[in-house]
């Protein structure tokens, strides 16, 4: 049976939330206008690279040590990891949003940090399992990205949906290895798609901010 | 470059470590002290800007239970360029990783150019390299890692490696740039975000106050044929990314921006690579 922190931490993660993620399509948008995104297949084949060897995995390591280690450290990590300065960016706004409005509805002090450091140290006070919150986190991230491609590819809303449900067992299976990884595990190698965050921050015409 | 056939199984494990500390003196530093063991030498010319130390691994490659070690100390106030002989190829391994360990240190006011010549992997080989710079509150550095997968030119395709290869640059203690690419066979094939078709790829790193800059004129010799590139200067640190079909359009395109993100001419090993093209 789901507990009201289950509850609780479902709401922090939906796109409601005031985090802002709808603005950030992690260097989607560039993968989009040059065609490398361009329909449900090629979505989910990028979105299978970057969940399991680009930020997603990434994250999934920094929020399973922010649950329980010295987060100061763990956000000046997070902030050397970032590749450009969109990618910071994004992770810098988004963290400092969640922090913001967990700190206000809770009555918690929680300081600005990098988005997946500043969710674990807001839910820890939830006391769930490591995997639940890194499995949410990563749904919740790859949900953002597909709305953005429904949007922006465009693909029909069902099709983009299935896309997101065909990662589910991807996530799961991500979320249970992070959980228990050490802090030496979080290599990555999503070497196009970082390129890809990189070249955004020139392009020309552009809706989204990284 | 010279094609080479990987050498048999029964490879003798090599072990090498090379250690130069440079003190303040004229023309960016004085040689203070170098200690080599092994399969590792240094060398150290006069160069502009500051002295060149060349570093060499005399095994002919790596492969597995080979230990390498790499490390310069710059005293306040030197600059110097670290560089390598001869591009690395790590080599099938039979017996779990080569580790390779580089660390330098980079003194108040330093600055250290870290420019060694790319790593090949051949099909099998197993790396483990950590790169660390420890930059002293206001020092700086340059540092380059390019990686080639296999010979294009002899039509290999790599079916199967890792490569965990972490480079870590910290300022005071505190992180400033953490990069731990961790590239294995799953990932060779895996798609769009990977590798893309690329089979050469290089990260360019100048962390200094004011490096951002240098954005402009990077960008604008972001243009090197058969290279992708993108450039981003952000918190103290000007990054560039490449992603080339071969070795040999990467270098060129890496060439050219050193010029522009440091003063003087190539270091002399790159040079002679460059006539050679």
């Amino acid at each position: 049976m789901l507990t009201p922190a289950h509850l609780t931490l479902i709401q922090w993660l939906s796109p409601a939330f005031p985090t802002g993620a709808f603005a950030y399509s992690h260097g989607l948008e560039h993968e989009i206008a040059t065609g490398i995104v361009h329909d449900a297949a090629s979505l989910e084949s990028w979105l299978t690279n970057i969940l399991r060897f680009g930020a997603g995995w990434q994250d999934a390591v920094l929020l399973a040590h922010a649950l329980r280690d010295d987060r100061e450290a763990l956000d000046d990590l997070a902030r050397a990891l970032s590749p450009c300065a969109e990618r910071l960016q994004e992770g810098l706004e988004q963290g400092a949003a969640l922090a913001r409005a967990v700190a206000c509805i809770t009555g918690r002090t929680l300081p600005p940090r990098m988005l997946p450091v500043a969710l674990g140290e807001a839910a820890t006070a939830l006391d769930l399992p490591e995997g639940d919150v890194i499995a949410l986190y990563l749904q919740g991230f790859a949900g953002n990205l597909v709305t953005i491609a429904i949007r922006h590819v465009p693909l029909g809303q069902t099709e983009g949906q299935a896309v997101l449900h065909h990662l589910a067992p991807l996530i799961h299976c991500l979320a249970n290895r992070a959980a228990m990884a050490p802090l030496g595990a979080l290599g990555t190698c999503a070497l196009a798609g970082d390129l890809a965050a990189l070249c955004h921050e020139t392009q020309e015409v552009r809706i989204f901010r990284t | 470059m010279i094609a080479r056939t990987a050498p048999p199984s029964t490879h003798q494990r090599s072990q090498g470590a090379a250690h130069v500390t440079l003190l303040p003196g004229p023309n960016g530093g004085r040689l203070d002290r170098r200690h080599q063991a092994g399969s590792a030498k240094a060398f150290v010319h006069p160069g502009q800007p500051g002295p060149e130390i060349v570093l060499l691994n005399t095994s002919g490659g790596l492969t597995g239970g080979d230990r390498l070690s790499y490390r310069i100390d710059l005293a306040p106030g030197c600059r110097a360029t670290g560089t390598t002989q001869t591009a690395e190829r790590a080599y099938r391994s039979a017996t779990g990783a080569a580790e390779v360990t580089v660390h330098h240190a980079v003194g108040a006011g330093g600055h250290l150019d870290w420019l060694p010549q790319e790593t090949i992997l051949f099909e099998g080989s197993h790396l483990a390299r950590e790169t660390g710079i420890d930059l002293a509150a206001d020092a700086s550095c340059l540092l380059l890692e390019a990686v080639v997968l296999g010979r294009a030119a002899m039509g290999e395709t790599l079916a199967r490696v890792t490569l965990k290869d972490t480079r870590r640059i910290h300022r005071a203690g505190r992180p400033v740039l953490v990069e731990p690419l961790h590239l294995g066979s799953a990932a060779l094939t895996a798609g769009p975000a990977i590798l893309n078709g690329a089979r050469a790829f290089a990260t360019l790193a100048l962390v200094s106050r004011g490096s951002e800059d240098a954005i402009g004129p990077v960008r604008a010799a972001l243009d090197e044929p058969g290279v992708s590139g993108g450039a981003s200067g952000f918190d103290g640190k000007l990054v560039i990314r490449l992603m080339a079909a071969d070795g040999w359009p990467l270098r060129r395109q890496i060439m050219r921006l050193l010029h522009i993100l440091r003063p003087g001419p190539l270091p002399r090993v790159w040079q002679i690579q460059e006539r050679r093209q």
